[in-house]
């Protein structure tokens, strides 16, 4: 029965979050008046006249909601997934390189387009798989311990994509490219649309599918290489599907929203606090706590800042202090 | 017909040649021990029967049937594992460890089922520790962690259990009590157990307690004997295999009768 209703609290709190943030932003909007746009619809996908609150409450609040919540979720479920699969509680989704990947293609897409256009989003999610597929490629250079070779493998590749950013920055336009490579890898919400959504939903969605169906797995993958073989576990298999799967969905999160850090190392560890270690129960709560997190921040975001504060440096200010406050509140969770 | 044997195993990492010309068999309800100086090749002979490994030579039956053609699915319904040193990182509980012993029946896009459920608890029953059910595990002492890795083996419901030196780092008291629960385990659910371990008393204690103990001394890649404790574990096979001098000592136990142990006196 307790654990009915934690499920339910996991499953609306998002959603509710997602509600919450239509009445939230700079421009001014009763509560009613949203409540009425909410119900008449979108009238831009029923051809209705245009209209601005129309527009601001289904064309910008609702996507930009929405995305956020599954940029938050994906980045929460790939790092608690890595972190069951590496056994170590301080990796993050960016373990295999695959925020350094993406920000590298972003930034040789604006290089190239001088902009922030469409093919960011292509770039950002080639590179950031491509960075993934060389760490696991470096990790197989020596055989005997794969694991901890996939590990260096990402630091490798993380650090020659961070180098390559760096130097598309030195290579940039001081004027219009550099400023949109620096302000791409803080991380925004800001321009979210349906589109979006639709595109690198598909990634981030098969992740998702695909972690919460392995996610046992996982704790038999955190036991070790030699035990988990021994309990019967193709860890070729179940390792790779593990990886594929955390990689969709941190590539999916990291090519619209840009680098954000902070919700893939600390989110699950909340969770772990909250809900315990079972990778069961660990990667839903991660998943949803993730989103409600990643909506919030933003929300805030636009209170108490004019212009758009990049959610990076948000993630890890609002964070900070409450990942804090919960570690003296739940004891660590028996850390 | 033997539960498994290894028929002429041979294996080098490598160039570097680990074992060659290793035999041996051992049937249903056997504990089968392996004694040897550290480095002599026990973990990797371990590691082959489980599959870690492929040998580069001979063969490894279980049941009669090729295990290293065996997935790792199949095989892990034969064979069971308890490690010597498990490292605890998450603070899973207790029974969310033992019931990891299932994956092998588990699909792997799902949990286990109530009745897998129930199997585990079963399991950690079994080792007298269901009441420690829903602790993180990362907070037993080391005995009772050995205990739940036993739990989690048995939870594989397989015919042989491995056991690197299961009593490693255990005081007295809880070295006796694994040994004992692996006694009743062999004695009373028919188990076969494989066990390597750095004392040879232990194989005494199983032969004196009523097991039929084989010893296999394992030294510069090979077996030099295989046997029942009393004929193998003697004063001359310790200075070959360890290169200390020994005294055998046996003395009345009421209940049990003539035990028998081997001490060790100085290094030669």
């Amino acid at each position: 029965m307790k654990k009915k209703i934690c499920a339910l609290i996991f499953i609306t709190a998002p959603l509710l979050v997602i509600f919450f943030s239509l009445f939230i932003g700079r421009y001014p909007v009763s509560v009613t008046k949203v409540l009425q746009v909410l119900w008449s619809g979108n009238t831009a996908s029923t051809g209705g006249p245009p209209d601005v609150l129309n527009t601001l409450i289904w064309q910008i609040r609702m996507p930009r909601a929405i995305l956020g919540a599954m940029v938050g979720g994906c980045l929460a479920i790939s790092g608690a997934a890595f972190q069951g699969l590496f056994r170590n509680p301080l990796v993050s989704s960016g373990i295999l390189g695959v925020s350094a990947g993406a920000g590298f293609g972003a930034a040789l897409s604006i290089l190239i387009f001088h902009s922030v256009t469409a093919a960011t989003y292509v770039f950002a999610f080639v590179f950031g798989l491509l960075a993934v597929f060389l760490s696991f490629l470096i990790s197989k250079v020596y055989n005997s311990s794969p694991t901890i070779m996939l590990v260096l493998g990402g630091v490798i590749v993380g650090s020659i994509f961070s180098a390559l950013i760096s130097f598309a920055k030195y290579a940039a336009d001081p004027y219009e490219e550099l400023p949109a490579i620096v302000f791409w890898l803080m991380g925004s919400l800001a321009n979210s649309s349906y589109k979006d959504i639709l595109v690198a939903g598909i990634p981030m969605l098969l992740g998702i599918i695909g972690l919460v169906l392995i996610r046992w797995r996982i704790n038999v993958l955190s036991m070790g290489d030699r035990e988990a073989h021994a309990l019967g576990i193709n860890l070729a298999v179940d390792k790779g599907l593990v990886i594929i799967c955390s990689t969709l969905a941190a590539a999916g999160a990291v090519c619209v929203s840009g680098v954000i850090g902070w919700v893939g190392l600390v989110i699950p560890h909340i969770a772990r606090m909250l809900v315990g270690n079972d990778n069961r129960v660990l990667i839903p709560t991660s998943l949803s706590l993730g989103a409600c997190f990643m909506v919030l921040v933003d929300d805030v975001g636009r209170i108490i800042t004019g212009s758009e504060m990049p959610l990076g440096i948000l993630t890890s200010l609002i964070g900070a202090p409450f990942f804090i406050w919960l570690l003296k509140k739940t004891k660590a969770g028996g850390w | 017909m033997a539960l498994v044997e290894v028929l002429d195993g041979a294996f080098a990492y490598n160039k570097t040649r680990i074992f060659t010309n290793i035999n041996l068999s051992v049937e249903q309800g056997d504990i089968f021990c392996l004694l040897g100086p550290n480095g002599c090749g026990k973990t990797t002979l371990i590691d082959c029967i489980l599959g870690m490994h492929m040998l580069d030579e001979g063969k490894i039956l279980i049941n009669g049937l090729d295990a290293q053609k065996f997935h790792p699915g199949e095989l892990a319904r034969y064979v069971a594992y308890v490690p010597q040193n498990h490292e605890r990182t998450f603070p899973y509980k207790v029974l969310d460890i033992v019931q990891m012993g299932r994956a092998a029946y588990t699909g792997r896009f799902s949990s286990p089922s109530q009745q897998d459920q129930d199997i585990a608890a079963e399991s950690l029953a079994m080792v007298g520790l269901i009441n420690l059910k829903d602790r993180p595990y990362t907070q037993l002492s080391g005995g009772e962690g050995q205990l739940v890795m036993l739990a989690r083996a048995l939870a594989q419901q397989t015919p042989l259990i491995i056991m690197d030196e299961p009593t490693a780092h255990l005081d007295f008291k809880h070295e006796m009590l694994v040994l004992e629960t692996i006694l009743d385990l062999v004695k009373n659910q028919n188990l076969t157990v494989i066990m390597a371990t750095h004392f040879p008393n232990h194989a005494f204690w199983f032969e004196n307690n009523g097991l039929k103990t084989r010893v296999a001394l394992m030294h510069e890649e090979h077996f030099i004997e295989v046997g029942p404790p009393m004929d193998v574990i003697c004063e001359k096979n310790m200075r070959l295999l360890y290169n200390i001098d020994t005294r055998l000592l046996s003395f009345r136990v009421n209940e049990l009768g003539e035990m028998h142990q081997i001490v060790p006196v100085k290094t030669l």
